[in-house]
């Protein structure tokens, strides 16, 4: 965390903001909203943050697990994301018949699994004991079907007017999302205590066959999503951002449930959990509640911090993608996690670089010598809580290619390195940004996730309205600086999709 | 499980064992005064949900200026932005074929062509440098503009955007730069499966050259000349063919004040624009094919065309689309089979031109035939049996309890209401479906699926290894084989 401004009192928040924007009724904006949030920890570790907006009477609820496929390790690759799916299969209470005699059929079927996995993994395997195995395992599964309600946990949530309903897993996270009309408070509360401390992977194998179609959906049958597995993998060789969150189809086909329980408990005690609740409620209330439903979870200490670090890289590494696709190419330089105190120098650089019509890149490969349809630069690839890569991307016009565009890029990164930016531009980044934070900020799901964002991955939540203060702090210099200390060709790796044949 | 600082009954229990007296006193007390409060529910209990607030209409001011642009304001004092949207009517559905992409190049070089006094890289720094946007658009059925800004930026916005939409220039070298971009798209759109699909599926539901469904080719790029694209502005880009929204931080008066010393200037113009193009459908069961061999998952779509929003029929097909996809496809497909990720089915209905019905999933070629049976099975039974009390009960609480987020936000409301008046449909069109959807019955359901969904005149598409598929896909009829290659350019042949 960046200690520069920490000192800084609220007026020079407002003295800040006036030189950015002129006014300062964006401040004010910010310092209101910032003024009512409210936070609460159990003595568990679980923390819940509550912004109450009246407006209309609705909520959204955002539980911010701090797992990600970042924490996964070889051989259960997409776990993190299997078992964002498997939470939603329910509950001892919710999604059964009867537990006591499913969870008999359940525990059967895994004996039965490993079985036949020590089996497959044999030199020679029995083909006919495997046969055999094969027809036991549909009888049992259809055996633990029979105690299965279908979707009952979706159900449940959606027929209370659950309009959002939804997860996500990403290097860093799982985020699971609700929004309910705001009378149905204390319904989300008696579901989600539930859902933590007494989740049943059931149907486990067909989930897992879900989620295989969907690494098929969004990787393997898409060249673009090849182009980015292939190109993490190359740009980390130590640090776990170097595969999927999706997952190597070995590992899907070969993750237990039991390993799903395992990780579960390792990395969903409540002091992993973070809750963010925003809509027309009452925090009082919410705390109250918070207590009664997830104050008596036992608290866990939180998983061992991820050992591997990224080491330097020796070399610019490439690595490519032939495939039936017209070519797209991504840069990435490795740059530190997000509350390093280049953080914001290196968004800057981002921003001026490749984000909008009046960038430099977009200027020079798009709109003048017209060489690409897009370009874009991203600060934060993969994920933003340990290392990662500003990520140049970049889509060819036809008849042209990847090396033009590369070379052309390079052209606009030496210039940086050399000039710096211009005052003009910085601007441009710094109102950009407050401008973006704003926008962001007007839905209640939008608000949750920003407020646990801030509060796991940068490390308070009061950061996510701090940081205009070191938005505007960025100077030129900065931008010059970091330009130089981490745009460097040794430090980069280049992937690119290139057409079949060709 | 420990039970610290838990509101537990258990707790309230241990405590009143010290002095029974005192705190049995205490805890009926408390009991009468909060009585929800005090217990632990488990999620199958039964919850007294307190009352909803009531929601909050926002005053939406309607105002036409003297040159018959249409505009509704909504005072949005949260945050300190302004918005402005706006929907014309034009569309790619009224360019003449052969020049097909000339609508997309007016909308993106009304923006980009700058204007009579300022080139599109000035406005793009001038915008960028206050955090602003404007972007012009023509879509398939109507065009419009979309602007943001912080407050304080009002003026110099609307000045701007009055320059962009009376005084456009369409430079030539930004709609040469137009014409390289759809050029790109062209040239990269069989990179994904996903793309391939949906265009193809569309060209069978509306007809390869229906307005609704053909797409640009290097010749119809070639063809688009600065004249076209200056006739077609004209055609459609004047307030009286205009309907606009502004909502945000401003005060009402001065903002009406500043309307009129701006988008009030915008000259007056003609309309000739027609009704939208009819949809000439011939039921027809057919099996479609694009092969390709290089990936391991069948892209399937099937389905037939669909209808229009304001049929009455409409509540009751809301209401066995959200059974078809969720209680059936999802269910059956997706959880039961672990056959796809994303599985659907829905009788798709738009507001002035025929939607269409389509089910899709995408799953691992060996299942594709499979699949297909599958989807097709759960159509024919919404056709052939009432849905059960409780499938009904579901869709329409999950229809009536979402209801309240169609108010969330003032932005929302006004932007519904534009698009109503828009489409010529009731300003309260919404509140009649929720009425319909509260009486919809078992039998209406089954009487809706009957009339509406034809499960044996379907167009059937995939796209996928037919070498890889469990079945040959001739077993559910003749396979017609469609050609994706891309005509080539003229200029390169």
């Amino acid at each position: 965390m960046r200690k520069r401004f920490v000192l800084m009192n609220r007026a020079c928040v407002v003295c800040a903001l006036v030189l950015v924007l002129n006014v300062s009724s964006t401040a004010q904006t910010f310092d209101t909203i910032k003024s009512q949030v409210k936070v609460h920890v159990l003595e568990n570790g679980m923390k819940f943050i509550v912004l109450e907006r009246h407006e209309a009477p609705v909520v959204s609820f955002h539980v911010y697990a701090d797992v990600g496929s970042a924490n996964e390790s070889y051989g259960i690759t997409g776990i993190s994301h299997l078992l964002e799916h498997m939470a939603f299969k329910g509950t001892k209470l919710v999604g059964t018949t009867d537990y006591k005699e499913e969870i008999k059929v359940l525990e059967e079927l895994d004996v039965l699994y490993d079985k036949i996995k020590t089996e497959q993994a044999k030199v020679s395997p029995d083909e006919e004991t495997l046969k055999e195995m094969g027809k036991e395992f549909e009888a049992l599964r259809t055996k633990a079907k029979e105690f299965v309600v279908n979707g009952e946990f979706d159900d449940m949530f959606m027929r209370e007017g659950d309009r959002s309903l939804n997860a996500s897993t990403s290097a860093d996270a799982t985020q699971y999302v609700n929004s309910l009309p705001s009378n149905k408070l204390e319904f989300w509360m008696a579901m989600t205590a539930d859902r933590f401390q007494n989740p049943v992977f059931r149907e486990f194998y067909k989930e897992r066959d879900v989620v295989i179609e969907e690494r098929r959906l969004s990787v393997e049958t898409r060249p673009i999503g090849r182009l980015v597995e292939d190109f993490l993998s190359t740009a980390f060789k130590a640090h776990p951002y170097k595969h999927s969150v999706v997952g190597h189809m070995s590992d899907l086909e070969s993750i237990t449930r039991k390993d799903v329980e395992v990780y579960f408990h390792k990395y969903y005690s409540p002091s992993n959990l973070t809750v963010s609740i925003v809509g027309d409620v009452h925090s009082t209330e919410v705390f109250e509640m918070a207590e009664m439903y997830f104050g008596n979870i036992p608290s866990e200490p939180k998983p061992e911090p991820l050992r591997t670090k990224e080491p330097e890289q020796w070399g610019e590494r490439r690595v490519q993608v032939v495939t039936n696709s017209q070519p797209i190419l991504i840069m990435g330089y490795h740059r530190p996690d997000v509350r390093h105190a280049d953080s914001f120098a290196l968004d800057a650089l981002a921003n001026i670089m490749g984000q909008g019509r009046s960038s430099r890149l977009h200027q020079s490969l798009v709109k003048d010598k017209k060489v690409c349809i897009q370009v874009g630069v991203f600060s934060g690839f993969p994920g933003e809580k340990y290392p990662n890569l500003v990520a140049f991307v970049a889509v060819p016009s036809q008849g042209h290619t990847s090396e033009e565009c590369r070379e052309l890029i390079d052209e606009e990164i030496a210039k940086i390195k050399e000039e710096s930016v211009t005052a003009e531009e910085l601007t441009k980044y710094q109102r950009s940004s407050v401008k973006a934070m704003l926008s962001q900020m007007k839905s209640n799901g939008n608000m949750a996730k920003l407020l646990t964002y801030a509060d796991v991955v940068v490390g308070d939540w009061q950061r996510l309205f701090d940081q205009v203060e070191e938005i505007q702090a960025v100077s030129v210099e900065d931008v010059k600086r970091v330009a130089n200390t981490y745009l460097v060709k040794n430090h980069r790796t280049i992937g690119e999709i290139v057409p079949e044949g060709k | 499980m420990k039970q610290r600082r838990s509101y537990s009954k258990k707790r309230v229990k241990r405590k009143s064992k010290r002095s029974l007296q005192v705190f049995g006193a205490i805890v009926l007390v408390m009991a009468l005064c909060a009585p929800s409060a005090l217990a632990q529910k488990s999620p199958k209990d039964k919850f007294e949900f307190p009352p909803l607030n009531p929601i909050k209409m926002p005053k939406i001011e309607t105002l036409e200026l003297e040159n018959g642009l249409k505009v509704f304001l909504v005072e949005d004092h949260d945050f300190p932005t302004i918005d402005i949207r706006a929907v014309v009517r034009i569309g790619s559905v009224y360019e003449p074929a052969e020049k097909t992409g000339l609508a997309a190049m007016t909308g993106t070089v009304l923006r980009s062509g700058g204007t009579a006094s300022k080139t599109g890289d000035d406005i793009d720094r001038e915008l960028e440098s206050f955090a602003a946007t404007i972007e012009t658009y023509i879509g398939q059925s109507s065009g419009g503009f979309v602007s943001s800004m912080l407050k304080e930026d009002v003026d110099r916005v609307l000045a701007i955007l009055t320059d962009i939409l009376v005084n456009p220039a369409f430079h030539e070298d930004k709609i040469e730069l137009a014409k390289i971009q759809q050029r790109s798209g062209i040239s990269r759109r069989n990179d994904e499966v996903g793309g391939i699909t949906r265009r193809e599926f569309w060209k069978l539901m509306y007809g390869t050259t229906s307005p609704y469904a053909r797409h640009p080719e290097y010749a119809t790029i070639d063809a688009v000349t600065r004249d076209d694209i200056v006739r077609f502005y004209k055609r459609g880009f004047f307030p009286n063919n205009t309907i606009m929204t502004v909502w945000g931080d401003f005060a009402m008066d001065e903002m009406v004040k500043k309307l009129k010393n701006t988008l009030g200037t915008w000259p007056k113009g003609t309309s000739d624009i027609p009704s939208p193009p009819t949809v000439k459908y011939e039921y027809k069961y057919r099996v479609n094919l694009v092969n390709k061999p290089d990936v391991n998952q069948s892209n399937i779509s099937l389905g037939h065309i669909g209808g229009l929003m304001n049929n009455p029929d409409y509540p009751a097909l809301s209401v066995m689309n959200n059974i078809l996809s969720w209680e059936r496809m999802f269910k059956k497909i997706r959880t039961d089979e672990g056959l796809a990720y994303s599985v659907w089915g829905t009788y798709g209905a738009s507001y002035r031109h025929p939607g269409v019905f389509s089910c899709a999933a995408q799953t691992k070629s060996e299942s594709t035939v499979y699949a297909i049976e599958l989807m097709l099975e759960e159509v024919r039974r919404m056709t052939k049996e009432e849905v059960s009390d409780d499938e009904l009960a579901r869709a329409k609480d999950r229809y009536l309890n979402t209801y309240v987020f169609n108010f969330d936000s003032k932005s929302k409301i006004v932007n519904r209401l534009m698009t109503y008046v828009f489409n010529d449909y009731p300003m309260d069109f919404m509140e009649t479906i929720k009425t319909g959807v509260e009486k919809v019955t078992k039998a209406d359901v089954l009487r809706v699926a009957k009339k509406y969904l034809r499960p044996d005149k379907v167009q059937i598409l995939v796209v996928g290894n037919k070498e890889a598929f469990d079945k040959p896909l001739s077993s559910l009829g003749e396979v017609n084989v469609i050609d994706i290659t891309i005509p080539p350019a003229k200029s390169k042949q």
